[in-house]
């Protein structure tokens, strides 16, 4: 299982596509892909993570990352996460920053 | 069923993180294990892991480290230690963040100390001691 992130700019939004495994090993690309956005500055940022079939807190670290950059008024929007991923943004408080959609836009 | 021990040892890179996950999930899926537990417990391995790699080793100046991973399954529970010659770091003494600290807007979590509250929440145990300059983090999973 490898990874891998795929960036789409609409007008309205920014959309992430990640497949694969998220860890300490590959978040480095998905860190890399996100400083690339941040300088455009999108309101929305849409992380489509349905198959991403795992995630730890490397990527956790990215996300808040991500938002901490972008700031208060930008959106972060997770498209089907796998029940795993739900489980850790709850066991790690993050479920409460993010808004979990099953297709952007909804 | 019978026991089964199995003993891996892996280079401390990053590299490693991956195949450390399969062992693990093969293993499980082999004992018929549910899918969700070898998740948490690949999870939980996967932090303690990469904090090895990412901050003991290269702490202790040593950049040819290794982790030794042992299986264990017995009596319904599912045993994993990861032993490994990096400075000696207890993760139980390390200070979680508190349910304040989680509770706080995005905009003012602090980064630090995730990896390890996943660890510890993952698992139905966690242990750590240090001995014969190994330090060894084990991870229980009941499984009946």
């Amino acid at each position: 299982m490898s990874f891998s992130v795929k960036t789409e700019i609409y007008e309205k939004y920014t959309e992430l596509i990640l497949e694969g495994a998220l860890d300490s090993s590959t978040a480095p690309l998905f860190s890399e892909e996100v400083k690339k956005i941040i300088p455009q500055n999108p309101d929305t940022l849409v992380l489509n993570v349905e198959k991403l079939d795992f995630m730890s807190s490397a990527g956790l670290r990215v996300l808040i990352f991500a938002k901490q950059k972008l700031g208060t008024t930008a959106t972060l929007f997770l498209v089907r996460p796998q029940e795993q991923l739900v489980e850790t943004l709850k066991m790690t408080g993050l479920i409460f920053s993010v808004n979990i959609v099953d297709n952007y836009p909804e | 069923m019978k026991p089964q021990l199995q003993a891996h040892i892996f280079d401390a890179v990053p590299e490693s993180l991956e195949p450390i996950r399969s062992l693990i999930t093969s293993f499980g899926s082999v004992q018929g294990i549910d899918k969700n537990k070898i998740y948490k417990l690949c999870l939980a391995v996967d932090e303690i892991a990469s904090n090895i790699i990412n901050y003991g080793y290269p702490m202790a100046g040593i950049n040819d480290g290794t982790i030794n991973v042992s299986i264990d399954y017995n009596d319904n529970k599912l045993t994993i230690v990861l032993e490994d010659y990096a400075v000696p770091f207890d993760p139980l003494r390390k200070l979680l963040p508190t349910p304040e600290d989680l509770a706080k807007p995005i905009e003012e979590k602090s980064i630090g100390g995730l990896g390890i509250l996943i660890a510890r929440q993952s698992v139905d145990a966690f242990n750590y001691e240090f001995t014969d300059g190994k330090n060894r983090n084990i991870f229980v999973v009941d499984t009946d």
